[in-house]
């Protein structure tokens, strides 16, 4: 061989590596008839088993179309804020004569994906399930992932076929919304597999308005319709739904812009414009979410009221939206004024001057504080621009702030242990989802909930705010009960419980051939009325 | 070395050629001016001269970072975000956060040198007295250093930077620390090479009966002989350690925000990739700019200490 | 050479129990809980106790080594914390498909890589051997993260030729080496991946050809009369086992070093499965993953020695 050929050779090597895909004629990478693909912001598929992982995006693409609970959520509006309705049972309510019993109602005539009769043993073995470490049902996975809605839960029993009657541990009116996010599976299935849940994890049976049809572990997900639900107006219209975990936000625009999805999840805000001026849609809308940082209330600066106002005086909300490209809204309170017990609340305008004074006040100037923050994670947003713009207005105003900033799990863990584990942490920006009325305003002020056995992370507490809570929980008239919410709203408020920053509008972007979706505020979303293009 | 001739590491790139040569400098007869004699090779060698001047001006503009950086690389601005070149007097634009881009660049070049320059030099210390030690040494420490190194070894590099980052968590500490567990065996290997090498030489058996003490000896027989191979691999691997940090922060375990770190711009730019590509290409081509001469002095320095040339 | 065969592969058994030890302890430099993917974000105290045990994590970590090393010479890494399946499966899945990369990447960096520097040893000092040892330079230095994204941008998203991210249209399950629309999916990532080799390997065999060139017996070759062709021959063959050597690296290389390439295309294979099991922080999966990679790159180097020792006698002597 000589110099020449070789030359040859490796010039031909080199063109061939490099142009392979230009000289072949592409074929279109775009899906087939009626298939929805869906690419998730989530890093993993989410588990099958029940209720699943991956936080809320789990139960949006997985959990609700393979599955319901006793009560769902009603997703079929985008102008109003959403709330939750019957599923599996067809009505609930207290017994009179006990209030922390409560009467279930099923649904009768639903079938399992694998044929069986749905019916009131189903329901308490799936209780069992998630509760019980002596039934044989018993799985810990599913009883980590549900366990936090079992707080309150203490028994079941069986009334009749059709219905059954579930006890609480303390009387609460606002139990039902729990039971939203308990999951029911399959008995028939998980039987016939002998409860091994990782072949059940492959054949997973509910009685949602998809049906599992396969999947390629950490890949894809495939569901197709179930033409056999319960709810006829909720028989997905399209042939297939596919499900891509995409974590990357670039990865997901460039898939949607190549055509190998057609509906993605969280598009970044700056590539917004070049999605639209490639015909794509962009919804949006606002749903309960926040992301604020939640603060200290055992030591350290923000235990000193002034101090709480002057932080929330000195974010400049406009900017952080435009940082984001429009795609949230300011927030000036807890939840967004789209939920019924908004009320009003005091509106804390952006002010640098009444800060720095309030500052000057509370004799803390410059005030220092340390924040945790995290790189990113379920619902964070655009974590690390977001919590660099609020830190130069903090600072703007007359605060030090040192950012401490983890990973997402690191994350999670100062917000599991809460300020005993964590007492130098001043505030954390956890983003929150707001779904209900107990996770939304209870929670977090309630002396009952306080980290690390429950969310109340900063130790926040006062006889006001305990004897509201237990107003709410004793009230079982909805009229009144909304009122009482609405003060507990108020009073955090004026209590600046938070760094209120913004909440977001969950942006998505869909392909021109996807038709019929409608974006709930809500963290779950209904696709089965979406139709797709050839 | 029972194993392999090659010394070199497989899984870093760049080093592969090195293999051989240091193996026969180090019986070289230390002649007189041999340092003289590279320096006056490099003299002429004008594409080395060329390049690390390049290198050299990329370590005075970190060091002098705050004298040369036209705007504060924190400032952020959230009307001027994601600008094009010239806007408003940033010349190379400005990034996610409306912070000049060339201010960030240059300071960006004191964490990036900072993250390729550190680990290499404590590997080299540490890898390097290792292998001395292990070279020098009698059978039993010879094969507890070496082996243990060995197992390090077995680890493709960028897999073991990324296991003990995700185990330990991001930040810039973590990430020094991770590179030099990562360069300390292929350190070790060489040192140890090249002190097993002069060890049996004449005159270190001679200064031996002399009596003179082992320190003694290794200060002055072999330091010498082995800090030319220590110190062109070193030279070799500052390329490698840049480009595996830059890498560690693009996967968000290395450097944490907002300090300005190429491969967190990078990381971070990269979201607004349709916006403003050329802007988000800069980190990249810093990153590339900043290997490509380390990887052509190196290579030029290696040039020059070859004395077979 | 069959008791340097033997003692070769003696030799690699101590450092496989080593690898197994540090990937082991790995992950218990890792700060927040091993078990945080299966708790929700208010977990209790209590619920944390119930799952830990039920895990087994809350065993002395010593008794957790030996339970993990005997369950793994048995083939069993345990299980995802995360999605419940095996690790043997999860793993050797992603293993698979990071293998299929490398199976087209290696022989294309092999071959590029090889030409460019057989070229340039051909000529050293002359334009030829400039550029190419320009392009070598250029391949080493540069981010490949990064020059993927930049592909990226030119041919999935500006010229639609190309898809952007993933295996094949309906995922690695089903993917179709012989079918354009599955086997288009390699090009970017593989081209990607190839760089980093084809300039080591470029260089290398600039390097060792050069070398060899400049070898007394290449001039008594000369001498003899053989022809320009004949010497070339002579010369490779002479360089080849040091050639043969970094190429044998450089494929444990693309089998263990793939994680940034993966993880910019979403490429489902061994890297971008250790990379969601650091974000996930899935331990079972994180062990798995790099303890295959390792004993991998050990078993690679392994029989890159042995072969070597084939080619070139005097090895086996020393």
């Amino acid at each position: 061989m000589t110099c020449s050929a070789l030359k040859m050779l490796s010039w031909c090597g080199a063109m061939a590596g490099l142009i392979a895909g230009g000289l072949v004629a592409p074929t279109s990478p775009a899906g087939a008839a009626g298939v929805l693909k869906v690419a998730m912001t989530a890093g993993d598929l989410p588990v099958t088993t029940g209720n699943p992982d991956q936080g809320f995006e789990g139960f949006r693409f997985v959990g609700w179309n393979l599955y319901d609970a006793l009560i769902n959520w009603d997703l079929s509006k985008s102008d109003t804020a959403s709330d939750i309705k019957p599923g599996l049972a067809t009505e609930w309510h207290i017994d009179p004569a006990n209030h922390k019993r409560w009467i279930f109602t099923l649904r009768q005539g639903v079938k399992w994906h694998d044929g069986c009769d749905f019916s009131a043993d189903d329901v308490i073995w799936n209780f069992q399930r998630i509760s019980d470490p002596k039934a044989p049902q018993f799985f810990t996975q599913q009883f980590a992932l549900s366990r936090a809605y079992l707080t309150n839960f203490d028994s079941i029993e069986k009334i009749d076929d059709h219905s059954v009657a579930i006890t609480t541990k303390f009387v609460e009116s606002l139990f039902p919304y729990d039971m939203s996010y308990v999951l029911m599976i399959s008995r028939c299935r998980a039987q016939a597999l002998n409860y091994d849940w990782t072949a059940y994890a492959n054949q997973p049976s509910g009685t949602g308005p998809y049906r599992f049809a396969g999947m390629t572990a950490h890949e894809r997900m495939e569901l197709v319709p179930n033409n056999d639900y319960w709810d006829k107006a909720r028989v997905p219209k399209q042939d297939r739904l596919v499900l891509l975990p995409t974590p990357e936000a670039a990865t997901r625009t460039a898939a949607l812009l190549s055509g190998q999805v057609n509906f993605i999840e969280a598009p970044a805000p700056d590539a917004i414009p070049v999605l639209k001026r490639a015909n794509m849609q962009i919804v949006s809308n606002v749903y309960p979410h926040n992301w604020p940082y939640i603060l200290n209330f055992t030591r350290g600066p923000f235990t000193d009221l002034r101090v709480r106002q002057a932080a929330n005086y000195a974010i400049n909300r406009d900017d952080v939206v435009d940082l984001v490209g429009g795609m949230a809204t300011p927030q000036y309170a807890e939840v967004p004024p789209s939920l019924p017990y908004y009320g009003h609340p005091v509106i804390y305008k952006f002010d640098k001057a009444k800060a720095r004074a309030l500052l000057k006040e509370a004799n803390c100037l410059p005030c220092k504080v340390t924040l945790a923050i995290s790189t990113s994670g379920s619902g964070q947003m655009q974590s690390l621009p977001m919590n660099e713009l609020v830190k130069q207005q903090l600072e703007d105003a007359g605060f030090e702030v040192t950012l401490n900033v983890m990973d997402w799990n690191a994350l999670l863990d100062v917000s599991r242990s809460g300020v005993p584990k964590y007492p130098n942490v001043d505030g954390m920006n956890a983003s929150r989802g707001l779904l209900d009325p107990v996770s939304a305003i209870i929670k977090p002020v309630a002396t009952a909930y306080w980290s690390p056995a429950g969310s109340n992370w900063g130790h926040f507490g006062t006889p006001e705010a305990d004897g509201l809570v237990k107003q709410i929980f004793e009230e079982f008239e909805p009229e009144k009960r909304l009122a009482l919410l609405t003060r507990l709203h108020e009073y955090e408020s004026e209590q600046a419980l938070m760094i209120f920053v913004v909440h977001d509008l969950n942006p998505r972007a869909l392909s021109p051939k996807v038709h019929g979706f409608v974006q709930a505020q809500n963290w779950f979303q209904d696709l089965t009325p979406i139709t797709v293009d050839p | 070395m029972n194993e392999r001739v090659v010394v070199a590491p497989g899984a870093i790139p760049a080093d592969s050629e090195i293999a051989d040569n240091e193996v026969d400098l180090a019986p070289a007869i230390k002649v007189r001016g041999y340092w003289q004699s590279v320096l006056h090779r490099l003299r002429y060698d004008w594409m080395t001269i060329g390049f690390g001047l390049v290198v050299l001006a990329i370590v005075i503009a970190a060091i002098a970072a705050p004298l040369i950086a036209p705007f504060d690389p924190y400032q952020q601005s959230i009307v001027g975000r994601l600008k094009p070149f010239g806007w408003r007097g940033h010349p190379w634009g400005t990034d996610e956060l409306g912070r000049d881009m060339m201010s960030r660049l240059i300071y960006g070049g004191r964490i990036s040198l900072l993250m390729g320059l550190a680990p290499v030099l404590i590997a080299t210390v540490v890898g390097g007295m290792l292998g001395v030690i292990g070279g020098f040494a009698g059978r039993v420490a010879n094969t507890a250093i070496m082996r243990t190194m060995d197992v390090f070894y077995a680890f493709p590099s960028i897999l073991l930077a990324v296991a003990i980052s995700g185990a330990m968590g991001g930040g810039m500490i973590n990430g020094i620390i991770s590179l030099s567990l990562v360069f300390t065996p292929a350190m070790c290997r060489v040192a140890e090479t090249a002190t097993a090498q002069v060890k049996n030489l004449d005159y270190i058996e001679a200064a031996r009966a002399s009596g003179a003490s082992t320190l003694t000896i290794i200060r002055h027989h072999v330091l010498g002989n082995v800090l030319g191979p220590v110190f062109i691999y070193a030279s070799s691997l500052v390329s490698v350690s840049i480009l595996l940090a830059s890498g560690l922060s693009f996967l968000g375990l290395g450097v944490q925000p907002p300090e300005p770190d190429w491969g967190l711009m990078l990381s971070t730019l990269r979201q607004s990739l349709y916006v403003d590509p050329l802007g988000c290409a800069l980190p990249g081509i810093a990153i590339f700019v900043t290997s490509i001469c380390f990887n052509l002095v190196s290579d030029g320095v290696r040039g020059a200490m070859d004395v077979r040339g | 050479m069959l008791g340097y065969v033997i003692r070769r592969i003696l030799f690699a058994i101590p450092i496989a129990l080593g690898v197994s030890v540090v990937c082991f302890s790995l992950v218990y430099l890792a700060p927040g809980d091993p078990l945080q993917t299966v708790l929700p974000p208010d977990a209790t105290a209590e619920t944390i106790a119930i799952v830990k045990h039920a895990y087994g994590f809350d065993r002395p970590v010593p008794v957790q080594y030996a339970i993990w090393l005997w369950h793994v010479l048995h083939g069993d890494f345990g299980r995802s914390i995360a999605s419940q399946r095996a690790v043997t499966l999860e793993v050797f899945g992603a293993l698979a498909n990071t293998a299929m990369l490398a199976l087209f990447a290696a022989p294309l960096s092999f071959i590029v890589g090889f030409g460019m520097g057989a070229l340039a040893g051909c000529f050293p000092g002359r334009a030829t051997d400039r550029i190419v040892t320009g392009a070598a330079v250029i391949g080493v230095s540069l981010p490949n993260y990064w020059l993927g994204l930049v592909l990226v941008i030119i041919f999935a998203v500006e010229l639609m030729v190309l898809p952007a991210s993933g295996m094949g249209q309906s995922g690695s399950a089903a993917f179709t080496l012989w079918h354009w629309s599955d086997a288009q999916f390699l090009v970017l990532p593989v081209t990607t991946l190839a760089m980093i080799p084809i300039g080591i390997i470029a260089r290398t065999t600039r390097a060792a050809v050069a070398e060899v060139r400049s070898q007394d017996f290449v001039t008594t070759l000369r001498a003899m009369g053989l022809g320009e062709g004949a010497v070339i021959r002579h010369v490779l063959k002479n360089a080849s086992p040091q050639v043969l050597a970094v190429m044998g690296l450089q494929f444990g290389y693309l089998m263990g070093g793939s994680i940034l390439v993966e993880t910019v295309f979403t490429w489902p294979g061994s890297g971008f499965l250790l990379f969601k099991a650091i974000i996930n922080r899935d331990i079972p999966v994180l062990q798995g993953t790099i303890l295959a990679l390792a004993l991998i790159f050990v078993a690679t180097n392994l029989i890159v020695d042995l072969l070597q020792a084939v080619l070139d006698p005097r090895i086996r002597r020393a």
